[in-house]
């Protein structure tokens, strides 16, 4: 992968990171990395323990035991302290642990005041170096994790699903393409043993990277460093991951329930990571077409503003997961990336005129590109918002670490300058190169899916009716245009699943 | 392995607050509250930080604010309606200027507030936030057609959480619990309301007249910037905003005399859910009762008390367990809500919450959990004051009960001062079964 020389970091607060990857230099594959940033003064620190490893890690049939072994470390006892024991240790402190568990990567992190940090800490290490393994957590665990398969992730998240489906449609036969959580066929079938079996061979020093952040004692780290250099010292390879595939057509999936309100996700894999010089062209591209719940968001203004059909609509050029406020969090560092849209849920009667309308604005921005005026002002927008994203240590710490993932010393100042460096036809070359309108994975969970894959495939004319009465002319001119706008769907390409069939199994229902 | 641990470098968005000792104030910073003659008070908290400026209007109007029948969710719809701009500052000026900005904007409402915030990096930039906020306050402008376009989108609000049980519980339980008040629906509002906010242009020039106005409002302003240079700012952009001198009379609930019950049927498979819900006092820093109440959600219901961790750890009866009363101006909700493994057991985690309930009102909290308590709870207020906008947004709410920020440091000194007495006597008081809604949630078992 293409890697960018290091750029002369910009902007008064970021000042924290200097030198930090330099330090890094040539290191033992072997042995655990360290991520620091100090800020004297500060009451808070902020740990992380990243592993390199994810749910792509899960072996074929034991999809979700990454999560299950990491969530046991998080939430279950330690060989001395039950879990019990650990809540009521932490209470008086006002601590917890986090964890998240991406494709590629898992982190345990948590914010403790300095008063507290030798409390925390001590069982902090415990719970990650000396786990318990206790049945009672171990079935307690799993249990949660699948009734969240069977029954809040297919029954009580319909956004979350229909992003779920996507996935599994974009990497069908790939490492990423299971739920995080795995299945329900999957986790039924991991035993503690094989539990105890992961962490053994995950948990070693080569897939850590020990993270801290704020006013911890200047030996702090040396110590963290001596504890958990206890554990082996090897590494898990990066994963070695098969080419991505765009979809053939537009193929659908069509997840049946009983709903009021139609969720709606597409997309595709795109040849692209924050490591390669046009991912600042197309991050202006995806700002512009659909930045994340803001108002320049093309699609929010032309679904929502103009129409309002929903309650937003936007697009993204890699994973994207909602931090604080509506930044992007961090951490979730992938060899792969997918661009997709996301269309907030509707009313199921418009559904067919919003998916059409979604794929004509796609290629209208392929085919018109982006105009001078929208290319100036997306890009002051992203050199000025992208100054708010990392304001806690958490924030801060987690740029950092995925800076250096990158290849970047520190991407958000480099940002700043390569951004300033992009012009229009930059982007409009890099729209054409990694986007596409013919070829998507379209993930759609409504009722009567039947009446959908009628309309779609015999290209049904699709009008919608407004509460306002006099609707601007211009919008119930391009409203003929959209209503009527063809799209190529073959029946064989219109799959109807029960909403209940999905996460039985890990990929898609049915699919061999 | 990188050894930088001798290197400190100053960070410029983090805030260093002192330690939350118990003798201290837990809010840390200094802060002036000014008031303009029209009424609009402005709470300013310079900081030492560079760049970052949190801008935050607080019109102290929420669902609470919707007294009359047919208009439950005006509060929220009017705080889409602000952002269509003014004749001066037309919608897409506003949004090329706050895009340009590079500014984190929105605005959210809730029962006692719908609140505003720019938040953004550049002193520089103040003047134009103060004069283009001010702008659309005084003087937004939208017509009947931009009403009628805008409400269909407070119903894809509504569908974008419709397959969220916990929002139909509460929603279920606040109708039953409440009779009069305001408070008996939620911020969203009814459907059949939502669907009928097109027709209601009339009522939002009311309730724009009403509530959008300065002696209603307060603006708080977090980070770095110069105190009389703003006051100086929001004297020249807000000084001609006129009052309303509105008074609301929001309907008083008549004292609960029996216990309900209410159960909602969800069509697909969910987990089972139980809310066992007390009216409660309102938010007060003055008077033990709310805040004793406060301790004992943490002693009863907190993950580290003995009933959580037996039905959630030990007998893996319930998913999560928990109590939340918010703070509000009028008395509201005390909630214990469970998300339950088998509907079979709801009667049982029901009783269970009813039996500790009763412990609670024979036996007063150990001193020494009481402790480990009040420590949670400054501790759990330091860490969520580390940012500029951590701070500002921690404040909104307080400053929407009492229009005061010294409130929270009258509030953590009231509960330094909460015995394990006070706690019995209060659990004495409310928790009895004629005060009490039980609200049930179970799912369908074919989707």
């Amino acid at each position: 992968m293409k890697k960018l020389a290091p750029y002369p970091w910009l902007g008064i607060f970021l000042v924290g990171i200097i030198g930090l990857a330099a330090a890094c230099g040539k290191q033992n594959p072997n042995r655990l990395s360290t991520e620091l940033l100090p800020v004297e003064g500060q009451p808070l620190i902020h740990l992380k323990v990243l592993l390199k490893v994810g749910s792509a890690n899960d072996p074929t049939n034991k999809e979700g035991l990454a999560y299950l072994t990491f969530n046991l470390l998080a939430n279950g006892g330690t060989r001395t302290k039950s879990y019990q024991e650990i809540a009521r240790l932490f209470y008086p402190l006002a601590a917890t642990i986090s964890l998240r568990v991406d494709k590629e990567m898992s982190v345990f992190s948590g914010t403790i005041h300095r008063d507290n940090l030798e409390k925390f800490y001590a069982v902090f290490k415990e719970m990650l170096l000396d786990p318990g393994f206790r049945e009672d957590d171990f079935i307690r665990l799993k249990t949660n994790q699948l009734n969240f398969l069977r029954k809040t992730l297919v029954g009580n998240m319909d956004e979350q699903f229909g992003k779920e489906i996507l996935n599994l449609m974009l990497y069908e036969g790939h490492p990423y393409g299971h739920h995080d959580a795995g299945s329900v066929e999957t986790v039924e079938g991991i035993t503690l043993d094989e539990v105890k079996a992961f962490y053994k061979d995950q948990m070693v020093q080569g897939n850590l990277v020990i993270g801290l952040a704020g006013g911890y004692p200047p030996d702090f780290p040396d110590r963290m460093a001596a504890d958990f250099s206890v554990l082996p010292e090897s590494f898990t390879p990066r994963l070695s991951l098969p080419k991505t595939r765009r979809p053939d057509g537009l193929r659908f999936i069509l997840a049946e329930k009983q709903t009021p309100a139609t969720a709606i996700s597409m997309g595709f894999p795109i040849d692209l990571t924050r490591a390669d010089r046009d991912f600042f062209a197309l991050w202006i591209a995806g700002a512009h077409f659909g930045e994340h719940r803001q108002h320049l968001s093309h699609l929010f203004q032309k679904i929502r503003e103009e129409r309002g059909q929903n309650y937003g609509d936007y697009a993204y050029i890699e994973h994207f997961v909602q931090g604080r406020d509506k930044f992007p969090d961090t951490n979730y560092c992938r060899q792969q990336q997918y661009f997709s849209i996301w269309i907030r849920p509707l009313a199921n009667s418009n559904r067919h005129f919003v998916i059409r309308q979604a794929l004509r604005e796609l290629r209208k921005l392929i085919e018109e590109g982006i105009s001078e005026e929208r290319f100036e002002l997306t890009r002051t927008y992203l050199l000025n918002y992208t100054k708010l994203y990392a304001q806690t240590l958490d924030e801060r710490l987690g740029w950092q670490i995925d800076s250096h993932y990158y290849g970047y010393k520190d991407f958000l100042a480099e940002a700043q300058a390569e951004l300033a460096k992009v012009n229009r036809q930059d982007v409009n070359r890099a729209i054409r190169k990694y986007l596409n309108f013919e070829n998507l994975d379209i993930a759609v969970i409504t009722q009567d899916a039947e009446g959908l894959k009628k309309a779609l495939v015999e290209n049904l004319p699709s009008p919608i009716t407004y509460a306002n009465p006099n609707m601007p002319k211009n919008i119930l001119d391009e409203d003929l245009i959209i209503q009527a706008y063809p799209l190529h769907v073959r029946p064989e390409n219109v799959r109807i699943i029960p909403a209940a069939e999905f996460f039985k199994k890990p990929g898609i229902p049915g699919e061999p | 392995m990188l050894k930088l641990g001798a290197l400190v470098f100053v960070l410029s968005f983090l805030l260093v607050p002192p330690l939350p000792g118990q003798n201290s104030d837990i809010f840390p910073y200094s802060w002036k509250v000014e008031e303009l003659e029209n009424g609009l008070r402005i709470v300013s908290i310079p900081l030492n930080n560079p760049n970052i400026i949190s801008y935050y209007t607080i019109v102290r109007a929420g669902s609470r604010n919707e007294v009359e029948p047919g208009k439950s969710g005006f509060a929220h719809f009017f705080e889409h309606m602000m952002f269509k701009g003014t004749k001066a500052i037309p919608r897409p000026a506003y949004d090329d200027f706050l895009t340009r900005l590079g500014a984190g904007t929105n605005g959210f409402t809730s029962d006692d507030l719908t609140c505003y915030f720019v938040v953004f990096a550049g002193r520089e930039n103040l003047e134009a936030v103060v004069r283009t906020e001010a702008d659309r306050f005084i003087n937004l402008f939208y017509d009947e057609e931009m009403l009628k376009t805008e409400a269909p989108v407070i119903e894809g609000e509504y569908y974008a959480s419709v397959s969220s049980p916990e929002r139909r519980l509460a929603e279920t339980l606040r109708d039953a619990a409440f009779v009069r008040h305001s408070y008996k629906h939620t911020t969203l509002g009814y459907l059949a309301d939502i669907q009928d906010m097109p027709n209601q242009y009339e009522y939002s020039r009311l309730f724009k007249k009403r509530f959008y106005a300065p002696d209603q409002t307060i603006l708080l302003v977090a980070g770095d910037f110069d105190h009389a240079q703003l006051m100086e700012m929001v004297k020249k952009y807000y000084g001609d905003w006129e009052r309303s001198n509105y008074i609301l009379e929001t309907p008083l609930e008549p004292p609960q005399t029996e216990m309900k019950r209410v159960h909602y049927s969800w069509p697909t498979p969910t987990l089972p859910r139980l809310a066992v819900a007390f009216h409660g006092p309102a938010y007060s820093d003055e008077k033990i009762d709310k805040a004793a109440l406060d301790l004992l959600a943490e002693a009863a219901f907190s993950r580290s008390s003995p009933l959580v961790q037996r039905l959630v750890v030990e007998e893996q009866k319930c998913q999560s367990l928990g109590a939340s009363f918010p703070d509000r101006r009028d008395p509201y909700l005390f909630t214990i809500q469970a998300v339950v493994k088998k509907d079979e057991d709801l009667p049982y985690v029901e009783s269970q919450i009813f039996q500790e309930i009763e412990r609670f009102k024979a036996e007063p909290v150990a001193s020494d959990r009481l402790a480990e308590i009040k420590s949670n709870r400054r501790y759990t207020m330091a860490g969520a004051l580390e940012t500029t906008d951590g701070l500002a947004g921690t404040l909104v709410g307080y400053l929407s009960l009492t229009a005061d920020p010294g409130t929270l440091n009258r509030l953590f000194r009231l509960y330094d001062r909460i015995t394990p007495e006070d706690i019995m006597i209060m659990a004495k008081k409310y928790f009895v079964k004629e005060n009490c809604t039980i609200a049930t949630l179970s799912g369908g078992k074919t989707q």
